[in-house]
């Protein structure tokens, strides 16, 4: 059986950002000659009180860190971010399971998805603040709201675009409704569930970024916020360049758990 | 185990105060215990509609569908399908060996028991090689190898196959009949065929049935495929019905261009 016997290999594996070791040196190099560009042109050419220094706002950070601001602010920002994304991916996943599966859920849930989803969570800021206080309760309801939206129709998208050969195959084996439910549409759902928890996880920042800007006393939307007020501009940048960075560490951190923890079930989707 | 069809016919639910398109009309066909059925006819004619009438996905719209003399109501263990589409059926988070055991473990059968049934059927079908592998890391047919392998498992008493070679290149397809024959003569049992390649029916089965052109398809001819295995092209017989069918079916799908 020779000549069926031809596996067709996998795609290369793409530059890898944090694994040097591939001998991918392109992005890193990428990323230190953009930063000194910066820092050329801004001790050169650029009024600092418009764009500082590179180095500017490493010794903006380090004064933070050392007033004890940077850890505080980072540490509340991410956990907002985490406990936010995380519980309202749980509540999402099951609803966008049986949005997709059942056709009675479908009708009686769709209408509020589709209205609600369209509602952007920073214009329910306020009326949160006044349902559920000032207090960290209001702020992780708010990245729960902005985040399952994305994650249930990604989900309900997942499940309806399962093929049905899939399912007529799982009924030739006798599989019943909920063996068929739990083995095959959930997992054929996953990849969905994957990447709509990686689209969430942007839009959680910019809620909470958001947030915090109108309405709380700490985290790096507050930071960037009050850092006007003091004409703190390199303080500013700080907080802006740590949103980028937390952004992309958090998401290589998703898309290795895509690759390591749950990788038989994404494994096209955790390729990029 | 023994298919009787009588009068059978098919077509789709279409909304109210529209015609439904009949696709099927008038089969009668008894296909017997053991034997191994190939349906040919032009692409469009209901063929595939019809496998699927046996497997249960679909109910005919009037006449009477009876396995061992009890009606189908659904699908069941008794019938095992490949379908034509390569991806689309397996399991892509499982690997070979997962996909083979699916049905066994749904159906309850304990490890031990599975694990031979998994490596007896992987045999059958030369993967035994590339049991961890995902499918998406297999060629075309050994993803149709691995469709086949799960039917095994799952020791069906009808084989029903929708031209599971259809889009493998020629040398692929040539090999997997005869591995299908080999399997075939192995294991025994009803074999339901589909196919629009007339090489393929005289390669395979003891009895082609011709379709006529849809829409409202019917059985225009049954043919004996009195050969031995493996089937020669040389043999005169092979010659003459090569020419019989493709003459008919020439005839058929002249009706749907015109």
């Amino acid at each position: 059986m020779d000549l069926a016997d031809h596996a067709e290999r996998p795609a290369n594996r793409g530059p890898r950002f944090f694994g040097l070791s591939g001998g991918n040196l392109v992005s890193p190099a990428a990323v230190v000659c953009g930063l000194l560009i910066w820092e050329v042109a801004a001790r050169n050419f650029i009024d600092p009180f418009f764009l500082p220094s590179v180095s500017a706002i490493f010794a903006g950070a380090v004064e933070l860190h050392q007033q004890g601001l940077l850890l505080k602010h980072v540490s509340i920002s991410l956990t907002r971010i985490l406990v936010g994304w995380a519980l309202g991916s749980l509540v999402a996943i099951p609803i966008g399971l049986m949005v997709g599966s059942f056709m009675t859920a479908k009708r009686i849930i769709d209408p509020y998805i589709h209205f609600l989803r369209f509602i952007p969570a920073i214009a329910l800021v306020t009326l949160f603040i006044v349902w559920f206080g000032v207090g960290e309760l209001s702020k992780i309801l708010l990245v729960m709201y902005a985040t399952s939206f994305i994650v249930m129709i990604n989900t309900a998208t997942g499940v309806v675009t399962i093929h049905q050969n899939k399912k007529l195959a799982a009924q030739t084996f006798g599989a019943s409704v909920m063996q068929i439910f739990w083995r095959v549409t959930v997992p054929a759902a996953m990849p969905s569930i994957y990447v709509g928890m990686r689209l969430a996880l942007a839009s959680s920042f910019l809620v909470i970024v958001a947030v915090e800007m109108l309405a709380a006393e700490s985290g790096l939307g507050f930071l960037i916020w009050t850092s006007k007020l003091y004409f703190k501009i390199d303080w500013m940048f700080v907080g802006i360049f740590l949103l980028g960075f937390f952004g992309l560490l958090t998401d290589y951190a998703w898309k290795m758990v895509g690759k390591h923890a749950i990788g038989r079930y994404v494994r096209a989707s955790a390729k990029y | 185990m023994t298919i009787a069809m009588e009068s059978i016919a098919f077509a789709y639910d279409a909304p109210i105060g529209r015609p439904k398109p009949l696709i099927l009309s008038d089969i009668d066909l008894e296909i017997q215990d053991g034997e191994y059925l190939v349906l040919v006819g032009p692409s469009g004619c209901g063929k595939s509609t019809l496998l699927r009438l046996i497997a249960g996905f679909d109910q005919a719209t009037s006449g009477s569908l009876k396995i061992d003399g009890a009606p189908v109501k659904g699908p069941g263990r008794d019938r095992g399908m490949v379908f034509q589409d390569l991806e689309s059926s397996l399991y892509e988070w499982l690997t070979v060996g997962e996909n083979v055991e699916f049905g066994l473990r749904v159906s309850g059968v304990p490890r031990a028991e599975r694990e031979v049934r998994r490596e007896e059927a992987l045999r059958m079908v030369n993967l035994l090689n590339h049991v961890r592998k995902y499918p998406d890391e297999l060629s075309g047919g050994m993803k149709q190898r691995v469709q086949i392998a799960r039917m095994l498992a799952m020791r069906p008493s009808i084989m029903l196959m929708d031209e599971p070679f259809a889009s493998l290149d020629a040398q692929t397809r040539h090999m997997l009949q005869n591995q299908m024959v080999s399997i075939w003569t192995e294991i025994g049992g009803t074999a339901v065929y589909v196919t629009h390649d007339i090489r393929e029916a005289l390669n395979l089965g003891q009895r082609i049935v011709l379709m006529s052109a849809g829409p409202a398809a019917g059985i225009k001819h049954i043919y004996d495929v009195p050969m031995p295995y493996p089937r020669r092209q040389s043999d005169p017989i092979y010659i003459e019905l090569l020419e019989r069918i493709s003459g008919d079916i020439e005839e058929e799908v002249i009706k749907v261009w015109i």
